[in-house]
């Protein structure tokens, strides 16, 4: 392999997932749920705590600070501390910064998480909540336009308007993700979604209803990460982390970015790819950041598995469904599984790519594609596309 | 939103634009180097790099680019609906800017690529003071799009 020394590629694994319930109310703090989180997923891998010497999550001023978990592990002396500053867009780079420091020899095994009570504790956006003065938000925030889904339902108007998408474009997504929900034992969402029911969903921020906003939730996730080599002496099949990329996005500050009805994530997406030796044709399950549904269709055109303006047509054909030729969010997403803001999709990547996932795996899933909120409004953007090991 | 107070969140960098807006005018920065606009406020150019620069005035005009009607409050207190839109400056095409919209609360009339002008807003800031914020409207001969 050329350029071995300077590619991620096939060089780290994922070989533990672990997860809390996911609930309205958890009743703990978020301390104490990314440590449950974690032992779950060392539990997963057959590792005990005193295996783990790197610690990475991301949170917005919501949750524990990582050192803290390295000292509640009884980590004396941890060799790669990450605590990323960051939402949707930063859950999958937290990941690719855990495959970084193992790929360079600064850590050997490092556990990954992101730990929120979003429902019971603080709720993103609350205009009661923490202040969020620095940067854009202060020219939002005196016109009332502060909480996420108005922030996503600016977006989204110039997005459906471009492309002349319906709300039943919506719609089909949240109702195509429902299903999926309707097969995991994990998902807080399993009643049936109608079309009808998705349009009488009440306005949160016009133009997205109820039904296209992700839930609020309270629980963790979190994801060990070591070297391929040592993955393969370890108890599960090892998901090796084929390809990574980071990318930009915009802000009000838009860089010549004029065109705000497509995904900055359409310039990463290459980069992805490459890192990974591989097109779109060959991912054969895609867990989509969908914090709203319009992103599910903006991130099927940016990653390339149709044109701009025909992600509709492709989730009105069944091809995001299981059964179809990309399922995507096949846990129901964050519209219907559970907000863990993004690390629960790399969770069922790696369980799609173990053929673990029962009624709804996806038969004979290789090559999966994990991604972060595609870079509106942050002006960042991260994605991985992760591989069952030979 | 009228008679409560406003969160105003100024900054260093973003100071000046503010206590411009209570002048009402609408500043932007220019490079002094390469003459690209910019805003929010920077210290330095996004094209060339430079650090020099001065404020000079927008011509307060645009098209709108999206806009929402919020409809379930963020705040207990804001009463609903209303809307929020976000214009395109025909000052250069990368410069975007939300504000207020002085027009029907549900937005009925607005279209993408409407033309607007900026209003200004009287408003008491959180510490009780006045100021001003953006709030555009459609510009003379409303209703055309271009």
């Amino acid at each position: 392999m050329p350029h071995a020394e300077r590619t991620l590629r096939d060089r780290t694994a994922i070989v533990g997932v672990g997860y809390t319930d996911y609930s309205r109310d958890s009743g703990v703090s978020t301390q104490t749920l990314a440590l449950r989180a974690i032992r779950a997923a060392l539990d997963d891998a057959g590792l005990g705590v005193r295996d783990v010497d790197g610690v990475a999550c991301h949170r917005v001023g919501d949750s524990v600070d990582p050192a803290q978990v390295a000292q509640g592990l009884g980590i004396a002396d941890v060799r790669f501390v990450r605590d990323v500053f960051g939402g949707g867009s930063a859950s999958v780079g937290t990941l690719v910064d855990a495959a970084m420091a193992v790929a360079s020899g600064m850590a050997e095994c490092v556990v990954c998480w992101r730990a929120l009570n979003s429902r019971s504790e603080g709720r993103m956006g609350s205009a009661t909540g923490p202040a969020a003065a620095a940067g854009d938000a202060q020219y939002w925030i005196p016109h009332g336009h502060l909480t996420p889904p108005q922030l996503f339902a600016m977006e989204t108007r110039a997005y459906l308007h471009r492309w002349d998408y319906a709300a039943e474009d919506l719609g089909r997504v949240a109702i195509t993700q429902r299903e999926h929900a309707r097969l995991s034992p994990r998902a807080m969402m399993t009643q049936p979604l109608t079309m009808e029911d998705y349009l009488a969903s009440r306005w949160i921020s016009d133009p997205l209803r109820l039904f296209d906003c992700c839930l609020e939730t309270d629980g963790a996730v979190a994801l060990v990460v070591t070297t391929a080599e040592r993955a393969r002496d370890l108890r599960k099949p090892a998901v090796l982390i084929s390809g990574a990329a980071f990318g930009g996005g915009y802000q009000l500050t838009s860089n010549h970015w004029s065109d705000r009805s497509v995904a900055p994530a359409v310039r990463m997406a290459p980069r992805l790819y490459a890192s990974a030796g591989i097109g779109p044709e060959e991912i054969d399950v895609a867990e989509f950041y969908d914090a709203f549904t319009p992103l599910v269709l903006m991130q099927l055109e940016a990653y390339g598995f149709c044109k701009p303006g025909e992600a509709a047509a492709m989730v009105a054909d069944g091809a995001t469904a299981l059964g179809g030729s990309l399922p995507v969010n096949t846990h129901g997403g964050h519209l219907s599984e559970g907000y863990v803001h993004g690390l629960n999709h790399v969770v069922e990547a790696v369980n799609q790519l173990r053929g673990a996932c029962g009624p709804r795996q996806v038969p004979g899933a290789e090559v999966a594609l994990a991604t972060s909120q595609p870079g509106m409004l942050s002006g960042a953007t991260s994605a991985v596309v992760l591989r069952q090991a030979a | 939103m009228s008679d409560q107070q406003v969160p105003v969140l100024m900054d260093r960098d973003s100071r000046e634009w503010w206590l411009a807006l209570r002048r009402h005018e609408l500043a932007l920065q220019t490079c002094t180097d390469c003459g690209r606009l910019r805003w929010p406020s920077r210290a330095i150019c996004n094209d060339c790099g430079s650090l020099e620069w001065r404020w000079t005035e927008s011509r307060g005009t645009g098209t709108v680019v999206s806009w929402t009607v919020t409809h379930r409050p963020p705040s207990p207190q804001a009463l609903v609906p209303y809307t929020v839109v976000l214009v395109r400056l025909d000052d250069q095409d990368d410069v975007f800017m939300p504000g207020g919209w002085n027009g029907p609360a549900d937005g009925e009339g607005l279209a993408i690529g409407l033309h607007v002008r900026v209003g200004y807003q009287a408003v008491v800031d959180q510490h009780g003071e006045d100021a001003t914020i953006l709030r555009w409207e459609p510009s003379v001969g409303s209703g055309e799009e271009i």
